[in-house]
């Protein structure tokens, strides 16, 4: 399982890097963690002419706060964004998420913006960007920069808003206010495998009632899926009126998910009610 | 394809090399640094076989690059050991826990516990077993690993029952 | 005799730490893929992406012109060294094997064309770049297609690779089942498995000359591998010596040599350069040979009170197109009911052919017959209303009932399941347990424990040539030290150390002043290695009479030369010591220096030098017993399965380091985890594989192996050389029922488990819910 011939380069400013995906016209894949990229390769299921190792690039990394706005760098390395103080504080359901993803080992060298840039459907990372209202800000050679919020960017299973030769050079998520609960839930056969189903989510309450809500479901579909049903039925909901199961019942509405090997799609939609209900529960009677 | 001249730090040894972009890491350090304690099992990071310390971090080296090792210190299982030969307390605490059997795993095994043991502070068992979640057995059933990672973070074990 | 006296000299039933780890946990091991050779080239394999097909056209001229190819050959090429592609037990196929494709493909991975080139990665492009013109035919993949459908193999008469038992239903039996107060029937279908040992295959093939091949292979046994080779190829003017020094674990699949690593030696002797062909673990999960697929409709008539009155089985095996072994694996008949009391049995078995991987040796090959058992036992117990463990105390051969003889022909004389049951069931509290899940179930959680019992064949000898003896070898050297070459092998199995332990106990020396060599076919005799439990009977029983033997030689030495009587020469802690008025000690040094240096003071007509041989033929079957329970809660919101406890009471007899022991049966359980939660070979109906990577082919964590207990009250000697037993592939074979037992009892408020494997949580939460789930894909 050796890749097939590619040629290799490490550029070390992102207007370089943005040079080269351009000029490579479609056959270049960029280069970061390399724990999805390399297995592609091995299988020769992807051969790109060339690799843009995005990983010696400075102005990529850090984690930055401002203006109620959390910058991180795309090649943060995942084990770095856990460790990380000020992600711990700003953003505590994104690093819940990144604890979940693959192994110790593979979150030594994955990416933050590697997983988001992906879009797989069962992935932690893009579900926990679509339910915070995240964007990824990316340039191109030809076009300058764009923001694009996480919302519009997941298309289908590992199809995103990116074109050819565009690289993610910040993601940015907005902080939650205070009083904000945090919900995550991931069912997976084993650890680090492919979630059959999975949540992320965000509810703040202020005096006993729902004042914001992002929810979004995660191998419940060909791309994260946001429970927009289920979040405009709870905003201006008091605590102690909620239905979880009506709500649970909205949530899976919206998702629209697939037999495959390891699930079927009613499988699917039968625990993750189950599981969206319970975990409503206990987030909202948790105190904050 | 491009060829890259690369510089790194192998086990304590400066090593220079010119590869192939495509050759991966684990390759280059069975092949060209002549690591072969460095196993292949599976060649798309599940099995952990192949695991080695990246400037002091547990990577799988199959899904790395050799040539993005350039300007790195990696550690493999060779490397592990004290110039007298004796076993570095990983490898002896899983000897005494009886761990491995066929051995094609432990080198992953041993360099994920070694990575995550390295500081002053022992890390908690919990932090150790959800690590061993990286790696395949296919031997074992993880007993031996498993009383191995509870001692290496302090903990006392039941002893084992001897039979009549 | 020489007897060990103080304890140090005691070493079979000690937890010795094995001597290969000091250099496994170096990475000083060397595996196949470690060897490297001046001028060596690597193989990369050209493999069908259709099942079945004819083959039109091969166009290699491009793969050959890519820089650093060397050579791309197809069957042509081989031609001159088709060789007999024998089963493990030597026999010739019953359908001709090809080493390549010929001009039909019959799996979706048949290898076509083989690239030889200066490295792997340019060997897998110039693949890339051979293209085959097929002519696709619709293939035959399940039972069911290979019992309806065309011929995989044109010129047979059938589908049927093998067939044993009879077509016909006996009516007397019918009358018997039919008439029954209580007929238990299931239907199960099991899943493939791939015995995915974490180093997959590996060969290096160097010729030496027109007469020498060494071939380095990751396999169970060099000797065999050897005998293999020189059988398969007929070639009387070469030698084949197997070189296997480190293997990373086989679990049946390498048992022999097959179409790969046989082509890569043909293409070595062709060629007259090192090859070597390292499998990835793409190929092994979709090319190398698999196990365990199989269909049984089992039939028992019960009375009420819970005696068996007769039993019928219908059973298939899925042979792929190229099985190591045609076979309709009679032992799952032969070992079925050897443990009950059951008047009347018969069966029809049957291997089939289709266009899949062939298949493989795994584990406990026959290991259906425990789990159809116990899974049925255990339903006719809940319906007839008898506990299960009473049925069990019913039905079961005990101690008081040997010796006997099963209705299939197989002796009985030392089989203990009902005893270990019983000491089992000193360890695990039923009642508390029931009163446990009654009040669990209260609060909607369900707990469910399971039984399992069953005894095993270990160190089989009976009628199987390459399987009636291991051997020993022990000399010692001018320096004192002893060496022994032992005809066992290791893929895992501890038998440097567990063999040193016997010969270091039974001649008296430290266990560190013992080395044994098994890694290589030029040295020492014939033995088949690793295979169907056998080693510590039959490589512990030569060990013990070589080293016997070689004690005996000493003593009659000292004695001879020292002056002393034979009964008060001792061998202990490596000195030998002859009591009398003033004790003398003398090294064992002393000793090999007058045989190897001074013949002339050695007992008149005694051989010179320190080295002893001896061949030990262990008896025809040695049964291992025991009895598993484990306790499981099954969420019954998402299907998904929690093993709490996992207790194994077994009699192993006499254990020659009881971690190693241990070691062998808690590997086998996890395999067993894997194959009743996890894994599943698949292929879609065009034939094509769907499980091909680690992310879809499931093997357990450590988070899906509980902490297993042991138990050895119930074990008692066997009448081999030093009372041991078998243990090798017990626990995937007592392993699956006693967690599909535990599952069912969980589940059992919600009906019976339909018995289709693995249980994923979809299957399970499809009779929690009481409606279906859909169908997976693949």
């Amino acid at each position: 399982m050796k890749p097939a011939p590619f040629d290799y380069y490490a550029p070390s400013t992102v207007e370089e890097a943005c040079g080269l995906l351009a000029e490579a016209g479609g056959g270049a894949t960029i280069l970061a963690g390399g724990q999805t990229l390399m297995p592609l390769l091995a299988l020769r299921m992807s051969q790109p002419f060339l690799l843009v190792d995005i990983n010696r690039i400075a102005a990529l990394k850090g984690i930055s706060r401002s203006a109620g706005s959390t910058r991180i760098g795309p090649i943060t390395r995942q084990n770095e964004a856990i460790a990380d103080a000020t992600l711990g504080s700003a953003q505590p359901l994104l690093v819940t998420a990144v604890k979940h993803v693959g192994h110790h080992q593979t979150r030594n060298r994955g990416t933050i913006g590697g997983s988001i840039a992906l879009g797989e459907p069962a992935a932690e990372l893009p579900a926990t960007s679509v339910a915070l209202g995240a964007s990824v800000e990316v340039r191109s050679a030809k076009r300058g920069k764009r923001r694009i919020a996480a919302e519009e960017l997941y298309l289908g299973p590992y199809a995103t808003a990116l074109e050819f030769d565009e690289l993610v050079t910040d993601i940015h998520v907005p902080e939650w206010p205070t009083g904000t609960r945090w919900m995550f839930r991931e069912l997976a056969q084993r650890p680090g495998d492919f979630a059959l189903v999975g949540l992320s989510g965000a509810i703040t309450v202020q005096d006993g009632k729902v004042s914001k809500a992002g929810l979004a479901w995660f191998g419940m579909g060909p791309t994260p899926i946001k429970a927009r049903q289920a979040e405009a039925a709870l905003l201006g909901q008091s605590l102690d009126r909620l239905d979880h199961a009506a709500i649970a019942e909205l949530a899976v509405a919206d998702t629209a998910p697939f037999d495959d090997h390891r699930a079927t799609s009613e499988y699917r939609r039968t625990v993750g009610r189950r599981m969206f209900a319970r975990a409503l529960r206990e987030t909202l009677e948790a105190k904050a | 394809m491009s060829k890259h001249q690369i510089h790194l730090d192998i086990n304590g040894r400066a090593h220079d090399a010119s590869v192939e972009g495509r050759l991966t890491l684990c390759d280059f350090l069975r092949g060209d640094a002549g690591y072969t304690g460095v196993h292949v099992g599976c060649e798309h990071g599940v099995c952990g076989a192949c695991t080695v310390m990246l400037d002091g971090l547990a990577v799988r080296s199959c899904l790395m690059l050799a040539v993005q090792a350039d300007g790195c210190s990696v550690t493999t299982v060779e490397g592990l050991c004290s110039g007298d030969g004796a076993l570095h307390p990983v490898q002896q605490t899983l000897r005494e826990e009886h761990g491995l059997q066929c051995g094609f795993c432990t080198p992953g095994v041993v360099m994920t516990l070694a990575a995550l043991t390295q500081g002053e502070q022992k890390p908690s068992s919990e932090t150790l077993i959800n690590a061993m979640s990286g790696h395949i057995c296919r031997c074992t059933g993880y007993q031996g690993i498993r009383r191995a990672a509870l001692r290496l973070a302090g903990e006392a074990l039941a002893p084992v029952e001897d039979h009549g | 005799m020489n007897q060990p006296e103080a304890r140090t000299d005691r070493y079979i039933g000690k937890r010795q730490a094995r001597s290969e780890d000091l250099r496994l946990l170096t990475g000083r091991g060397v595996y196949t893929d470690d060897v490297s050779l001046p001028g060596m080239l690597q193989v990369a394999f050209h493999r069908s992406p259709v099942a079945r097909g004819l083959i039109r056209s091969i166009d290699t001229s491009a793969a050959r012109e890519l820089p650093g190819v060397f050579a791309v050959l197809t069957a042509q090429d081989l031609e001159r060294y088709q060789p007999n592609m024998l089963s493990f037990f030597l026999a010739p196929p019953v359908v001709p094997v090809p080493l390549l494709a010929v001009d039909r493909v019959c799996y979706v991975g048949d290898p076509v064309a083989m690239v030889i080139a200066q490295d792997r990665y340019i060997a897998e492009d110039a693949a890339g770049l051979i293209t085959v013109e097929y002519e696709e035919e619709a293939p035959v993949v399940t039972l069911d297609d290979a019992r309806q459908g065309p011929l995989v193999h044109p010129g047979t008469e059938s589908n049927v690779a093998a067939a044993t038992g009879a077509d016909e239903l006996d009516p007397d039996l019918e009358e018997l089942l039919n008439s029954a107060p209580h007929l238990e029937v299931i239907e199960m279908k099991h899943q493939r498995i791939s015995q995915s040992p974490m180093e997959p295959r590996g060969v290096v093939a160097a010729p030496q000359g027109s007469g020498e091949m060494t071939v380095y292979l990751s396999c169970q046994g060099p000797q065999l591998a050897a005998r293999w080779f020189s059988q398969a190829f007929d070639l009387p003017q070469t030698t084949f010596r197997v070189i296997s020094k480190d293997v990373g674990g086989s679990f049946g699949l390498k048992g022999q040599p097959w179409r790969e690593e046989t082509a890569v030696v043909a293409a070595a002797l062709i060629l007259g350069r090192p090859l070597k062909w390292i499998e990835d673990r793409l190929e092994n999960l979709t090319s190398a040979n698999q196990a365990r697929e199989q269909d049984m409709k089992l039939r028992v008539a019960f009375d009420l009170e819970g005696n068996l009155i007769a039993s019928h089985a219908d059973y298939g095996i899925n042979n792929g197109a190229y099985p190591h072994g045609a076979d309709s694996n009679i032992a799952v008949m032969m070992f079925l009911w050897a443990a009950h009391k059951l008047p009347a049995f018969n069966f029809s078995a049957k291997g089939w052919f289709s266009n899949t991987v062939g298949l493989g040796a795994y584990r406990g090959p026959w290991a259906l017959e425990s789990l159809a058992r116990e899974v049925l036992l255990d339903r006719a117990a809940r319906k007839l209303k008898i506990d299960p463990i009473e049925l069990r105390r019913k039905t079961l051969i005990t101690r008081a009932d040997q010796p006997t003889m099963t209705p299939m022909g197989l002796a009985l004389e030392d089989i203990s399941p009902a005893e270990c049951l019983e000491e089992l069931l000193k360890k695990v509290d039923v009642a508390a347990f029931r009163i446990e899940q009654a009040e669990a179930r209260k609060q909607g959680r369900y707990l469910g424990l399971g039984f399992a019992t069953y005894i095993e064949p270990t160190a089989g000898t009976a009628g199987v040539i390459v399987l009636i003896s291991e051997s020993c070898h022990i000399r010692i050297e001018p320096t004192g030290k002893v060496s022994a070459v032992v005809s066992t092998h290791s893929q895992g199995h501890g038998t440097q150390t567990t063999m040193a332990q016997v010969i270091a106990e039974r001649l008296g020396v430290p266990f560190e002043d013992v080395t044994v060599y098994e890694d290589d076919s030029s040295r020492g005799g014939y033995g088949s290695g690793a295979y169907g439990s056998r080693q510590a009977v039959a490589g512990g029983g030569a060990c013990i009479r070589a080293a016997d033997l070689m004690a005996d030689k000493i003593r009659a030495i000292a004695a001879h030369v020292f002056e002393a009587r034979p009964e008060d020469v001792f061998i202990r802690g490596g000195k030998v010591h002859i009591l009398g008025a003033r004790e003398q000690v003398y090294s064992l040094r002393d000793i090999a220096d007058v045989a190897y240096a001074e013949p002339e003071r050695l007992p008149e007509g005694m051989e010179a030098g320190l080295e002893t041989q001896y061949r030990y033929c262990p008896p025809a079957l040695t049964l291992t017993s025991a009895a598993h329970a484990c306790v499981v809660e099954v969420d019954v919101d998402t299907g998904f399965v929690r093993i709490l406890r996992w207790v194994s009471s077994e009699d192993v007899g006499n254990m020659i380091n009881p971690a190693v022991v241990e070691g062998q049966v808690a590997g086998g359980l996890a395999q067993a985890i894997g194959q009743v939660l996890f894994e599943e070979v698949s292929y879609d109906a065009r034939g094509n594989p769907t499980a091909v990577t680690y992310k879809d082919y499931m093997l357990p964590t450590i988070f899906d192996v509980p902490v297993f207990e042991y138990l050895h009250g119930a074990s008692a000697p066997s009448q081999t050389e030093g009372g041991f037993r078998g243990v090798g592939e017990g626990g995937c074979i007592v392993g699956p029922p006693t967690l599909v037992n535990a599952i069912a009892d969980a589940l059992a408020p919600f009906g019976e488990l339909k018995l289709e494997f693995p249980l994923t949580p979809p299957r399970l939460l499809e009779l929690i819910e009481g409606r279906p789930m859909g169908r997976r894909h693949g």
